[in-house]
């Protein structure tokens, strides 16, 4: 029985507390990864990370599957009883379909991969013309977010960034969006102001709007769709929206003068919405609402395609920008994108796919080079052990600090897996080396050389922490946690390991 | 044979440092003269200079591509990426000055089917937010640099010695830098970044080899220094047998991580001469003159 030092113990336990975070699950079924908060499955119990195992009792065991269950509801025209299964108990309701949830497959381990690898969109968005203090950017970043949750977008990350000089920016990443998507989001600034008879009666925001109509079919809801030409379909959508007592008060004062048209139904003046300054609609004031402080006001509007679903996608999404808006206001400043990328899943799963294979090639050619040169099989295993360790207490970290793990990470965790290998040749050579200096004496040195190769590699990676908005940071990071991890867990043990080998032979 | 091994190399180191430095005023040479023919000390891909990245998921015919985007952008850019297994094309890399929704116009023009989140990645960086990356990752670059320089001199504590392992990672970047832009490399953001990489990577050899000599008490000079050759050569190949691999052998590998690896591969096949030529001669020198 050999005898296993504190060293090598501790690389046990944290080998141990590594794949507790990693923690791998073969679990079936599908992930929410969002869900709309105001629509039926969420007023019913339905949250995001609840895993979906059935619906209306068949087993759900893969994306397929669930969009196959999930378009037979398209199929129906009334309400139907929907049955979910998930692994946090059952949810029964009546809707018409599932909609307002996304979904994924269950992720094999909690390591989060970033966009280069699971695909979506990321935008890195900086205010027109000012700089803004971190205090504003915050302020920005808040209700982007807002705005974000109310387009049902949950499965997104959205931090301020800072560069080495100084610039602040947002960095926006959603996963399985477009960039349409996020250029519709927070392309534009999305300031709306309702005005009559050139006096702005009310605009988007808490300060004028109490609520927005969303998601309930009894006050929002595309109303007709029409055949407007050969190829022309055109849907028009209505949802009502509640005025604050203010704006409804300024809507009484602009409108108590205005005359009647020539119908007599209608005051000469009309409504005109406007987003960033261009009118996007008119709407008709009916002659009962003149001088009135009403505060409910239904606002109407339509979408086009060149088939009737495509007006209708249209009509909807339209009408969604413009809740979203009206319910969220306008962002603080005028925005643009400086970056803008968008990475498609299947591409991020063919990166993946060739990522695995490296690292079992690059495994593969450093057994065999590492065998040649020492003609040992118990000190090769002994460094592809210690190789595998770092790489996996890597990850282990990445997991426990939710890390999304991108492209210029994975480099990182190669590059630390190499220098790893480098040192452990220099214990090797150092404790083999013929000298008269006692073991003991010999790893020291090892570790002195050791400790001045990570000090040069981390004050090398330092400012790519800041450099370029921090886009590569993944790459300084894993870098760093993967020394960080050789030098305090696996290098130490290793050397126990090398120094047993050697005594014993 | 270990005798006279020793009676040559005291007689040719200094012989030997001539050959890293002719290589190292080449490189200087040619990187001034590429500065004045480009503006610049690199090749930048559009994630520097600013334009748009389309890899499209698609086996397409390259050649007819480029004429064809080449008449609306003549700097337009194009690679393919292989699969490991069977060699197929499996995306096409098209890089060009353009912005995104131009260029993606004129490629659907030309396949004939849009572009979706499903069969392409489309990566945009605005011109400005390219130079400031740019100038920020140089900036990066010199202070590692610096950090670097710093370690150096608290571990070893005297001037020559710290001087030739900064002297030959500078050399190394040098080299490196030249030889990548020799192969007409087009620089990313991530490419700089293994330069940093670099910085780091290649002192370990020149650490060992710094340490063994000033460190150590038996055996001669030139036994330390064979001895840490023998060591820090087999280090500085393992680590190019594990990276080049990621370049030649496995091909789909996301463009800007095969770019890492390319850099790192040459930066340590530079590191071979530097460490061993370079640092190793000047600490011979330093020795014989000190009479250590």
């Amino acid at each position: 029985m050999i005898k296993l030092s504190f060293r090598i113990w501790m690389l046990i336990i944290f080998l141990f507390l590594a794949a507790l975070m990693i923690s791998p699950t073969f679990e079936k079924g599908v992930l929410i990864r969002s869900i709309e908060t105001d629509s039926v499955a969420f007023e019913n119990g339905l949250r995001q990370g609840m895993k979906i195992k059935e619906i209306n009792f068949v087993k759900i065991e893969s994306l397929e599957q669930y969009s196959q269950e999930v378009s037979k509801f398209l199929e129906e025209e009334n309400l139907s009883r929907i049955d979910v299964l998930t692994d946090q108990g059952e949810f029964i309701f009546l809707g018409d379909d599932l909609a307002s949830l996304t979904v994924s497959e269950i992720p094999r381990t909690k390591v989060k991969t970033g966009l280069d690898l699971s695909g979506g969109a990321r935008a890195l968005v900086r205010a027109v013309n000012i700089s803004l203090s971190e205090a504003e950017m915050q302020d920005l970043v808040s209700i982007t977010s807002q705005r974000l949750n109310a387009f049902g977008l949950s499965d997104l990350n959205i931090r301020p960034v800072k560069d080495l000089e100084g610039n602040n920016y947002m960095l926006i990443e959603i996963a399985g969006a477009t960039t349409e998507d996020i250029k519709e989001i927070v392309g534009k600034q999305g300031k709306f102001e309702a005005k009559v008879a050139n006096q702005t009666v009310f605009e988007g925001g808490k300060n004028d709007i109490s609520d927005v109509c969303r998601n309930d079919a009894t006050c929002a809801a595309i109303t007709d769709c029409s055949q407007i030409s050969q190829e022309e379909f055109a849907c028009n959508f209505q949802f009502t929206v509640y005025l604050r007592e203010a704006a409804a008060q300024r809507h009484a004062d602009v409108t108590r003068n205005i005359s009647l048209d020539s119908s007599g139904q209608y005051l000469v003046e009309d409504l005109y919405l406007y987003i960033d300054d261009k009118e996007v609609d008119t709407l008709k004031i009916g002659a009962s609402l003149r001088g009135q402080a009403t505060t409910q006001i239904s606002i109407q509007g339509s979408g086009t395609g060149t088939t009737q679903n495509d007006a209708l996608d249209d009509a909807r999404a339209n009408m969604n920008k413009l809740q979203t808006i009206l319910l969220t206001g306008s962002l603080p400043y005028e925005v643009e994108i400086v970056k803008l990328d968008a990475i498609s899943p299947s591409l991020g799963k063919e990166f993946t796919k060739n990522i695995i294979w490296l690292a079992l090639v690059v495994f593969v050619i450093i057994s065999v080079v590492l065998f040649v040169k020492y003609r040992k099989i118990k000190i090769t295993l002994a460094v592809i052990l210690t190789m595998f360790s770092e790489a996996f207490i890597t990850l282990g970290v990445a997991a426990l600090l939710k890390w999304n793990l991108d492209a210029s990470s994975i480099a990182g965790i190669i590059a630390g897996m190499g220098t790893g290998v480098n040192d452990q040749i220099i214990i090797i050579d150092e404790s083999k080396s013929g000298d008269s200096a006692g073991i003991k004496e010999k790893i020291k040195r090892a570790l002195f050389i050791i400790m001045g190769a990570f000090f040069t590699i981390v004050a090398a990676m330092l400012p790519l922490f800041w450099a370029g908005a921090g886009m590569l940071r993944g790459f300084a990071f894993t870098t760093i946690i993967g020394i960080t991890i050789g030098i305090l867990i696996t290098r130490p043990a290793f050397a126990d390991i090398i120094r047993k080998i050697e005594t014993n032979s | 044979m270990e005798e006279s091994h020793k009676n040559w190399y005291d007689k040719k180191y200094k012989l030997i440092l001539l050959i890293p430095i002719i290589f190292l005023i080449i490189c200087v040479a040619y990187l001034a003269s590429f500065y004045s023919k480009n503006g610049d000390f690199i090749i930048k891909d559009s994630s520097l200079a600013g334009g748009t990245t389309i890899t499209l998921q698609a086996d397409a015919d390259t050649q007819q591509l480029e004429d064809f985007l080449k008449q609306k952008f003549p700097d337009v850019y194009i690679r393919t990426i292989a699969d490991i297994s069977s060699g197929k094309h499996i995306a096409v890399i098209i890089d060009s000055s353009a912005g995104p929704d131009e260029l993606k116009a004129e490629l659907e023009s030309f396949l004939g089917y849009p572009l979706t989140s499903e069969n392409s990645n489309i990566e945009f960086s605005g011109s400005s937010l390219g130079q400031n990356f740019y100038r920020q990752l140089v900036i990066a670059v010199i202070i590692s640099f610096l950090l670097m320089s710093i370690v150096i001199f608290f571990l070893f504590r005297t001037f020559i010695p710290s001087i030739a392992v900064i002297f030959a990672a500078l050399a190394d970047i040098v080299m490196t830098l030249a030889v990548v832009n020799f192969l007409g490399v087009r620089l990313s953001a991530a490419g700089i970044a293994a330069f940093l990489m670099l910085i780091g990577y290649s002192v370990d050899t020149d650490i060992l080899l710094t340490t063994r000599v000033l460190k150590k008490r038996e055996g001669s000079i030139n036994q330390r220094i064979y001895s840490s050759l023998r060591t820090g050569a087999f280090m500085t190949s393992t680590g190019l047998l594990a990276v080049l691999p990621a370049f030649f052998l496995i091909t789909g590998l996301p463009d800007s991580f095969r770019q890492i690896f390319l850099i790192l591969g040459i930066g340590l096949f530079c590191d071979l001469i530097n460490t061993w030529m370079t640092n190793a001669s000047i600490i011979k020198w330093y020795t014989v003159a000190k009479r250590l």
